[in-house]
């Protein structure tokens, strides 16, 4: 396929069905729109594209596009201002997934994250930041190009346009029974929904909305969608609500089972159907009829890592390797630990013969601050990957161990010890206690 | 009625215990009216033990400063007073409240005096050896000032800054916004505080860096906690020797029991915004919210009630938070670069330490509004502030004598709690409040955990009405103890020994 730009890739995305032994559904073939496969990598490509082109053909290469979205409208956005040599920057809350911020800085946007609630709130405060950011839109010298995703009525026509009709002729020209999608600005399952019921008003739409007080990326909370300029309650037939946890599920499933690279969302309109759709195949037994259902998978698992790690860490399980300070107990750093106090610390690094090495593990800007003279800094983080492999000195070098409260250093004394370190010490009570002993601290 | 919308409050051992109190509370309430206040002093104590266990936790040294605003009673500073001097300070904001502080026991080297000054106040603090938390450049001239003309000794200051979001460091593309503060020195203004610290160096001394944010957000903290300990690297390096950083307050309190409460309560709200089930207000009140063509707009300015983590919960949180710059969790950036912690809760630290009450003078229909009734108490809006910053949770019923005899009203029922004063306005919370039964005249209606901000921080004197009286408590066996706030010291019981 030959293309004269990426963005004549949106769009076009296949339709796949799910093993009915995945998802156990006797009567209902399920089908994944697979959206994760745009170019840009999510469903926001389309109307990124469908709202910014306007905006970017007429810019002339000046101006910056702006968007409240810390995810994959800001990612499709980031590539298309960048494209036509404009700049974007992404207003957000916070960003929930520090991959995605990464990924944005990568992609050279500009990111302003907005302060969190007020500890002592004032309710005739007119200054938020938000408030700001509007009059900011508004001033007539601006340059902002504000895409407006959630009010924007070009983010529901671009999957009217594609999305929508796309299905349909993936189904021979028929409709699907069921409609699934997960909620954020409402823009696809508003579209969709709209040029299904054109085709059979019998389709029945469920749209998934987070779980109030859980967070899945993309998907609005059931308080949150009210305030979402393009979601109208009367395009959804029901409105269910799915956890975290089930969307982890779901895109465990997806992955593990499908072969489909599905994030969470995906993975939360995946686990929402199957769920939703298990009352309505029990009653279509024995009736010898089929029916189809159709749910989108938004994007793609990469950026969620850390998503899936803070939720299921055993999913992403790592095993101990090497020689490792945490596999030490307190009891056992404290029995196989030489300790060494403040006062004798400082003779022997003033006249032990040899001289100990004097290694101080915290991070460099502390060691730069104030340090031992003569000591050498080996923050601890790097300490740990280099005792991973062997001992990092020689066993013929006496080592004094140094960190903020001789806690750390006791737990390495202890390691290399049973590393086979014949004389390695930890200074106790630390950094802190040798300056309240009043012993002497450079800087650099 | 639908299911009954209750906000019901948390309530610790302590208090809880104090509410099961009814008959004792009657008679406090029937000899020194209503509206009343009442303390549990050890409360405080164990707050700021479980604020040091958190330090301990971390290994950080450094003092818990009581943010004195919070609360203006007597028993509570002077409680806090007799606690361990190197762990336990008091924050003052006005000349009123040094007093108070030294008078209730606190020496000056453990008070820390914020907020904006006028010279007595400056003068006081800096005779008794107070540290004083400068809040800009021309207040430390004045200070200076004043050490030198009236012969004071050298003072130890703490500079505090403010504006960290537009500093750089904290890595290009990303600017993290707050709200403008007007308190503090920016920290881009920073060098001109340090050149006059330098050049006033025999006046006062540098021992800190101090900041208080007003959010919840954990990050924004995280990131101005940093961009302290980096200023004092700046300090060291011109040969100053701050040892303090000074993160404030701003550590919140969890009011609400159960969270599915407030998930319910706050959704129903944006639904009567919108239009789709009846008000849950007074007159329709939004809390920030209102209805634009279909579509809630605006934020509610909401304290939100069910915090998950709050108080102590919540400063090991930030201490536990990456570094934006450094990389390292912010307690070990503290504890490696040698810094001690200064904290300053105020609400946190009055936390579940005590109640108001109020007597229930009239209950009658509210309206055409079948089944909703008006309270009217004997207290006002000003008795009872938590409205200024939130909402309220739902008090709690003590009926006077055994309840029963009267059946009609025995299931939950919707009531406007209306305050004494005969303006529109007074009304205890703007909330629609369920109660499990109908109150009546003479109940007394108790609000749990108001010791901060709420009791006693906006009451007045409006159409002379009384001002609220206070007592503090404690337990005695089976029976309860009291005495007049005022009267009340750490080492006798309330009341006096027994004999």
């Amino acid at each position: 396929m030959r293309y004269d730009s990426i963005t004549e890739a949106i769009g076009n995305t296949p339709l796949v069905r799910i093993d009915p032994a995945v998802h156990g559904l006797r009567n209902i073939d399920l089908y994944a729109k697979l959206e994760m496969l745009n170019p840009f990598g999510s469903v926001k490509d389309r109307p990124a594209w469908h709202m910014a082109r306007p905006h970017l053909e007429g810019a002339d290469g000046e101006g910056t596009v702006v968007e409240l979205s810390s995810g994959n409208t800001a990612k499709a956005l980031a590539l298309l201002a960048g494209m036509h040599g404009l700049k974007f920057r992404s207003v957000t809350n916070r960003m929930r997934v520090p991959e995605i911020k990464e990924l944005l800085l990568l992609l050279g946007a500009e990111i302003e994250e907005l302060p969190g609630r007020s500890e002592c709130l004032d309710p005739t405060d007119t200054d938020d930041p938000l408030t700001h950011f509007h009059r900011a839109l508004s001033d007539p010298d601006s340059t902002y190009l504000h895409t407006d995703q959630y009010f924007n009525p070009r983010n529901t026509e671009a999957h009217a346009a594609g999305t929508g009709p796309e299905i349909v002729k993936d189904l021979d020209g028929r409709v699907p029974d069921w409609f699934i999608a997960c909620v954020g600005t409402a823009g696809s399952s508003t579209g969709v929904a709209r040029v299904l019921r054109e085709h059979d008003p019998a389709v029945r739409v469920l749209g998934l909305v987070a779980h109030k007080s859980d967070f899945i990326p993309g998907i609005r909370t059931i308080d949150e969608v009210h305030q979402v300029g393009l979601f109208d309650p009367g395009t959804y037939d029901t409105i269910e609500s799915v956890t975290s946890g089930e969307a982890i599920d779901g895109m465990v499933t997806l992955i593990r089972r499908c072969g489909l690279l599905s994030g969470p969302t995906g993975g939360a309109a995946y686990q929402g159907a199957v769920r939703h759709l298990q009352d309505a195949d029990a009653e279509l037994d024995g009736t010898g009829e089929r029916r189809t259902a159709v749910f989108i998978v938004c994007d793609r698992a990469e950026s969620y890592l850390s998503y899936v790690r803070r939720r299921r860490p055993e999913l992403l399980g790592q095993v101990n390797r090497g020689h490792t300070a945490a596999s030490l107990t307190d009891a056992e750093a404290q029995a196989e630990a030489r300790a060494i106090a403040v006062a004798d610390a400082r003779r022997w690094t003033a006249e032990g013969d040899p001289r100990p090495l004097v290694v101080d593990l915290r991070s460099p800007h502390a060691y730069a601050a104030l340090h031992i003279e003569g000591s050498v800094n080996i923050v601890d983080e790097v300490f740990d990957e280099l005792v991973r492999g062997g001992l990092p000195f020689s066993k013929r070098t006496p080592v004094l161990l140094a960190c903020p409260v001789g806690e750390k250093s006791l737990r390495y004394a202890a390691l290399l010890t049973r590393m086979g370190h014949p004389d390695v010490r930890s200074l106790a009570g630390g950094i802190v206690a040798w300056r309240d002993a009043g012993a002497p601290l450079v800087r650099e | 009625m639908d299911v009954p919308l209750y906000l019901r409050p948390r309530i610790d051992p302590p208090l809880a215990s104090l509410l099961r109190a009814q008959t004792f509370l009657h008679s406090l309430v029937d000899a020194l009216g209503s509206p009343l206040n009442v303390l549990l002093p050890e409360v405080v104590a164990e707050n700021a033990e479980r604020f040091r266990a958190v330090y301990r936790r971390h290994h950080l040294s450094g003092r818990v400063y009581f943010a004195h605003k919070a609360n203006r009673s007597s028993a509570l500073v002077r409680r806090l007073a007799a606690e361990d001097g190197a762990a336990v300070g008091i924050d003052v904001a006005s000349l009123e409240e040094l007093r108070h502080a030294l008078g209730s026991g606190f020496t000056g080297d453990r008070i820390m005096a914020t907020g904006p000054k006028d010279a007595e106040f400056l003068w006081l603090a800096a005779r008794v050896g107070a540290t004083v938390n400068l809040d800009s450049p021309g207040e430390l001239e004045q200070l200076a000032g004043l050490v030198r003309g009236h012969g004071l000794g050298r003072v130890a200051v703490l500079v505090r800054l403010s504006g960290f979001e537009s500093t750089a460091q904290g890595g290009t593309g990303t600017r993290l916004l707050a709200r403008r503060s007007r308190f503090g020195t920016p920290v881009r203004e920073a060098e001109v505080l340090l050149s006059a610290l330098e050049r006033h160096a025999d006046a006062v001394e540098l021992t800190g860096v101090a900041y208080h944010l007003d959010t919840t957000g954990v990050e924004e903290k995280a990131r101005a906690l940093e961009q302290c300990v980096l200023f004092m690297d700046e300090c060291r390096a011109r040969g100053l020797a701050p040892r303090a950083v000074d993160i404030g307050g701003g550590f919140g309190v969890g009011y609400l029991a159960d969270a599915e409460e407030w998930e319910r309560w706050t959704t129903a709200l944006s639904e009567a915004v919108l239009g789709v089930r009846p008000p849950l207000t007074w007159r329709g009140h939004g809390y920030g919210l209102r209805n634009e063509g279909g579509t809630v707009r605006g934020t509610a300015a909401l304290y939100p009630a069910h915090r998950p983590t709050a108080g102590p919960g919540y400063l090991d949180e930030l201490l536990s938070l990456p570094a934006p710059v450094l990389g390292r969790p912010a307690a070990t950036l503290l504890l490696e670069h040698l810094h001690d912690l200064y904290i300053e809760p105020g609400r946190a630290l009055v936390d579940q330490s005590g109640l108001s009450l109020a007597r229930v003078l009239d209950v009658r229909p509210a309206g055409e509004d079948l089944g909703q009734y008006l309270v009217r108490l004997g207290m006002n809006a000003g008795d009872m502030s938590l409205e200024e910053h939130g909402v309220l949770m739902d008090p709690v019923l003590l009926p006077r004598g055994e309840p029963g005899g009267d059946e009609e009203q025995e299931g939950p029922v919707g009531v406007y709690l209306a305050g004494n004063l005969c303006l529109e306005a007074d009304l205890i919370t703007r909330r629609l409040v369920h109660l499990p039964r109908l109150p009546r005249t003479g109940d007394l209606l108790a609000f749990a955990n108001t010791s901060g901000y709420a009791m006693d921080f906006h009451a007045h004197h409006a159409q002379r009405q009384p001002l609220a009286r206070t007592v503090a408590v404690e337990r005695e066996g089976d029976s309860w103890r009291w005495c007049p706030d005022e009267d009340y010291w750490p080492i006798t019981p309330p009341g006096g020994t027994t004999a």
